[in-house]
């Protein structure tokens, strides 16, 4: 591939790069990881191009349209660093959008380059094409007409945002995506926010799936915990969970917030108060209180998480590997059998891999929210 | 294909859409044996790194050399570093490892199963295993009786109340009918076939289990997945192995009962069968016991004709020389043992009457590769005033391994001002389009085993029907004035008596 030069710096696998095509890759530090710049309207024909100019044994993959949408400034540079490793699991056509709806003059500018890893079987490159835009004053109202006519056809639309949302909403938007993604650990009104995806759920006639990195970001500790109920013998622990205590990192309250939810939906308990910041009160479906202490400490989203039922103690802790929750199960006062599971790192490379791997409706999500709506 | 327990955990809901496998003992008889070795323990060991073992799992290995759990585990981190699919992570391995116990007995010893009764309640008191015990016969054959035996001697085939025992056996499951039978009557005296797990690896990989997907859940292969439109299938597992130090147990055994009775039969099956009315695991196995039953039986006459058996002779595989079959070590040099069949079979149903299916399994082949094809029949020519040839037809071609796939051969026209049309193939890879690497089938099948859901394993009506088909060609094999055997140069695609199988019909071998 001829302008790949481009990636090389990325760390990927991009070494058949041809010093004279370095000409062609725009001057500045930013655009010059973004491939080829090509016209809007040469888009198709230009991928075209790459795809027979290329060298070697390659095949380009491709299982979805991920659409990734940031208004912060070098995020163009950033996503397509992130793709670079996404793309190594979910081969998609990658459609990356650098927005500032408040600059003064209007601009449009797009670029084209692809992510080639090696397959499992080391024999051939399978790529992933990128599609790159910066779009600027008036042009990011313009962004559903001209950035998803790029889709790859009969292919799932999943779209990445990545600052808050804001009023107004383009229902024009919504009627695209498949799967919308979000991080609500950065949000600062969850409220606010939340009413907004919602409110574009209910204009896509629900057909888009609410995917939350902040969710996802609990799998690992939701899988480690559920784990000790498997055997329905120990279903009475259920009822008999009196106190629980989570740890969470500086910044995660929702993410710990968000765990309580997730118990509070499946073992049908109510949220009766929020006693102080740090201690949540629940009741449990006989009528009996839950109190789940938070505790901030440290940087892991969720570091530990420990709850009793009578005198026996469920614990799962991060270990200090960081990709790894140790797991144990015992009677207060004797030492527990440990067992290891594995975790990820709170990584945004690894949540999307994750969260792109797991598919599926979010019914659940959408249950623990409820929950805990008023606490977040 | 997964089967729920009855009370299912509320906080699995959305993150687990496969049945849970519930917290158990394995033992493991033939614990030092190779495929304990090379295939069990790596298997669990990747299970863990997972995270998809359930959160008590006690491994017993269980054999009739002396050693310590230290020494069993050191020897086995030496192997599963070899062989696991995934490096061997220190921090998972040694939690992992301390899963792993030792009991040192003979298969006949009695009161050895007595003790590892007695261990496994203790393990039960101490690991939370809650009484669950998964019995995987890793050991020869010939063992299986003595185990078995024993181990409804100690109690230990009928579990406690809320819990449940089950055995896996590993292949083969007998050499003809009547072993078979016998076999399956030895287990059932200890093991109901609820309890019963007969693997069958193949099954356990990514794209045989793709097969039920590929033709169940995508509405266009349904209604043409018919003698209508479908000419012939064919099924083909090559190796570029030969016997690699299998000779003991390849002599007695031979290509027909290694592959075809149970690998090849099973894919067969699942190519051939009607949908399921659900995906319960015996509602998948009646239909694909219906298909065994259905295969015509040849006729004693029929059997030279319509079946090949080969053996290799001295040869070439990837530029090195290999000697023939009957010159490897602990073979007889009058040999008759084949190491390559094709047969021609016909199944018995309106789907595919009048559609042949030709399987081939053969060992030092070219190349090292199984797959299913489906020749659809070819369209009328007539538009485009072309000879016909064999190209011209749709084949649709599932790749079990390696490089897992499915790709289709359709007809296109060649850019330019003349109607010249070739055929062009669309390709689907596994490995290309996901980047995730699929688990071992021991992995898948353990996994199950641990579930309860026995779907992809056979059940003793498959296992003896696919030999009521098999036992009259080893028969006929068997006579004095047998079908002759064929011989095929080591790195050939086989006897030239194979070709004519399919060119009788006017047809030929996909080329692999």
């Amino acid at each position: 591939m001829n302008f790949w030069p481009a990636m090389a710096e990325l760390g990927g696998d991009y070494d058949d790069c041809h010093p004279e095509e370095l000409i062609k890759m725009p001057a500045t530090a930013e655009t010059i990881s973004l491939g080829l710049p090509v016209a809007i309207d040469r888009i198709d024909r230009e991928l075209k191009k790459l795809w027979s100019e290329g060298e070697g044994a390659m095949t380009r993959a491709s299982l979805m349209n991920l659409a990734v949408y940031s208004e912060e400034r070098e995020s163009l540079t950033r996503n397509t660093r992130l793709l670079a490793r996404i793309t190594e699991n979910h081969a998609c056509r990658a459609i990356v959008i650098g927005a500032d709806p408040h600059a003064r003059n209007d601009r449009m500018e797009a670029w084209i380059s692809a992510h080639c890893h090696l397959s499992r079987a080391g024999t051939k490159r399978v790529c992933s094409e990128q599609i790159s835009f910066l779009l600027e004053g008036a042009t990011v109202k313009l962004l559903p007409s001209i950035v998803f006519s790029q889709l790859d056809s009969d292919l799932p639309l999943y779209l990445w945002w990545q600052p808050e949302f804001a009023e107004p909403m383009d229902p024009q938007l919504w009627s695209w995506i498949d799967r919308l993604i979000y991080d609500s650990q950065s949000w600062r009104d969850f409220k606010l926010q939340m009413r907004l995806v919602e409110m574009a759920q209910r204009e896509a006639k629900q057909r888009i799936v609410l995917c939350d990195l902040n969710w996802t970001r609990l799998v690992h500790f939701r899988l480690a915990f559920a784990q000790f109920f498997d055997h329905p013998g120990s279903h009475h622990h259920f009822r008999e969970i009196k106190n629980g205590s989570i740890i969470f990192g500086h910044g995660f309250r929702s993410t710990a917030i968000l765990f309580v939810g997730w118990l509070a939906a499946q073992l049908g308990w109510e949220i009766r108060s929020e006693k102080n910041a740090e201690l949540i009160e629940l009741e449990n479906f006989d009528g009996k209180t839950v109190r789940i202490q938070l505790q901030e400490k440290g940087d892991a989203p969720i570091a530990s998480f420990t709850a009793q039922s009578g005198e026996i103690e469920f614990q799962v802790t991060l270990a200090s590997c960081g990709d790894l929750l140790e797991v144990c199960r015992g009677k207060l006062g004797e030492a527990p059998a440990r067992q290891v599971l594995p975790s990820a790192e709170n990584d945004s490379v690894k949540l999307m891999s994750e969260e792109l791997m797991r598919g599926g409706p979010h019914h659940v999500y959408l249950r623990a929210v409820e929950k805990v709506r008023t606490l977040l | 294909m997964t089967k729920g327990s009855e009370q299912p955990n509320p906080l699995r809901e959305g993150l687990s859409t496969r049945a849970v496998p519930q917290p158990c003992a394995i033992a493991i008889f033939g614990a030092t044996g190779d495929l304990t070795h090379r295939k069990l323990i790596p298997a669990l060991y990747n299970l863990a790194a997972d995270g998809e073992l359930p959160p008590a799992v006690a491994v017993i290995g269980f054999a009739r050399r002396s050693k310590s759990d230290d020494e069993f585990r050191n020897e086995l981190a030496q192997t599963t570093k070899q062989f696991s699919r995934q490096d061997l992570r220190e921090d998972i391995w040694k939690t992992f490892a301390q899963s792993i116990l030792y009991h040192q007995s003979e298969f006949e010893d009695e009161s050895g199963y007595q003790s590892l009764a007695k261990r496994l309640d203790q393990i039960d008191e101490e690991r939370g295993t809650r009484g669950n015990r998964l019995f995987y016969l890793a050991a020869a054959p010939e063992k299986f009786e003595p185990i078995l035996k024993n181990l409804k001697a100690a109690g230990l085939n009928k579990a406690k109340e809320g819990s449940w025992a089950r055995v896996i056996i590993e292949k083969p499951f007998g050499r003809d009918l009547r072993s078979a039978q016998e076999l399956n009557r030895v287990v059932s005296d200890a093991f109901v076939e609820d309890q019963t797990y007969r693997i069958d690896h193949f099954l356990g990989k990514e794209t045989a289990q793709n097969i039920l997907v590929l033709r169940f859940a995508n509405a266009i292969f349904e209604p043409i997945w018919n003698a209508r439109y479908i000419d012939h299938v064919q099924i083909t597992a090559a190796e570029t192995l030969g016997v690699e130090g299998r000779a003991g147990y390849y002599e007695t055994a031979g290509a027909l009962r290694d592959m075809v009775q149970n690998h090849l039969l099973q894919l067969l099956c699942l190519v051939a069968m009607e949908a399921p009315t659900d995906l319960s695991a015996d509602s998948i196995r009646d239909e694909k016991v219906k298909v065994v039953r259905s295969l015509r039986r040849y006729r004693a006459d029929e059997i030279a004709k319509l079946v090949v058996r080969g053996q290799y002779t001295k040869g070439a595989i990837n530029g090195e020389n290999v000697p023939g079959y009957r010159e490897e070590e602990n073979v007889n040099p009058k040999s008759e043992t084949e190491t390559y069949v094709a047969l021609r079979l016909s199944i018995e149903t309106w789907r595919w009457s009048e559609v042949p299916i030709y399987l081939r399994v053969g060992k030092h082949l070219p190349k090292s590769a199984t797959e299913i094809s489906v020749h659809f029949k070819k369209a009328p020519m007539v538009l485009f005033n072309r000879d016909s040839t064999e190209h011209d037809q749709n084949v649709l071609v599932i790749r079990i391994q390696p490089d897992e796939g499915i790709s289709l051969r359709m007809m296109a026209k060649i850019p330019g001002t003349s109607l010249r049309i070739e055929p062009v193939k669309m390709d689907f890879h596994y490995g290309t389009s996901f980047g995730k690497a699929s688990p071992e089938a021991y992995e898948r099948l353990l996994l199950d085993a641990m579930s309860g859901d026995a779907t992809l394993f056979a059940r003793r009506d498959e296992v003896e029907e696919a030999w009521a088909f098999i036992d009259p060609i080893e028969k006929a094999w068997a006579e004095k004035n047998a079908p002759r055997l064929t011989f095929y140069p080591a790195g050939s695609w086989g006897p030239e008596e194979a070709d004519e199988l399919l060119a009788r019909d006017g047809r030929a071998w996909r080329r692999l």
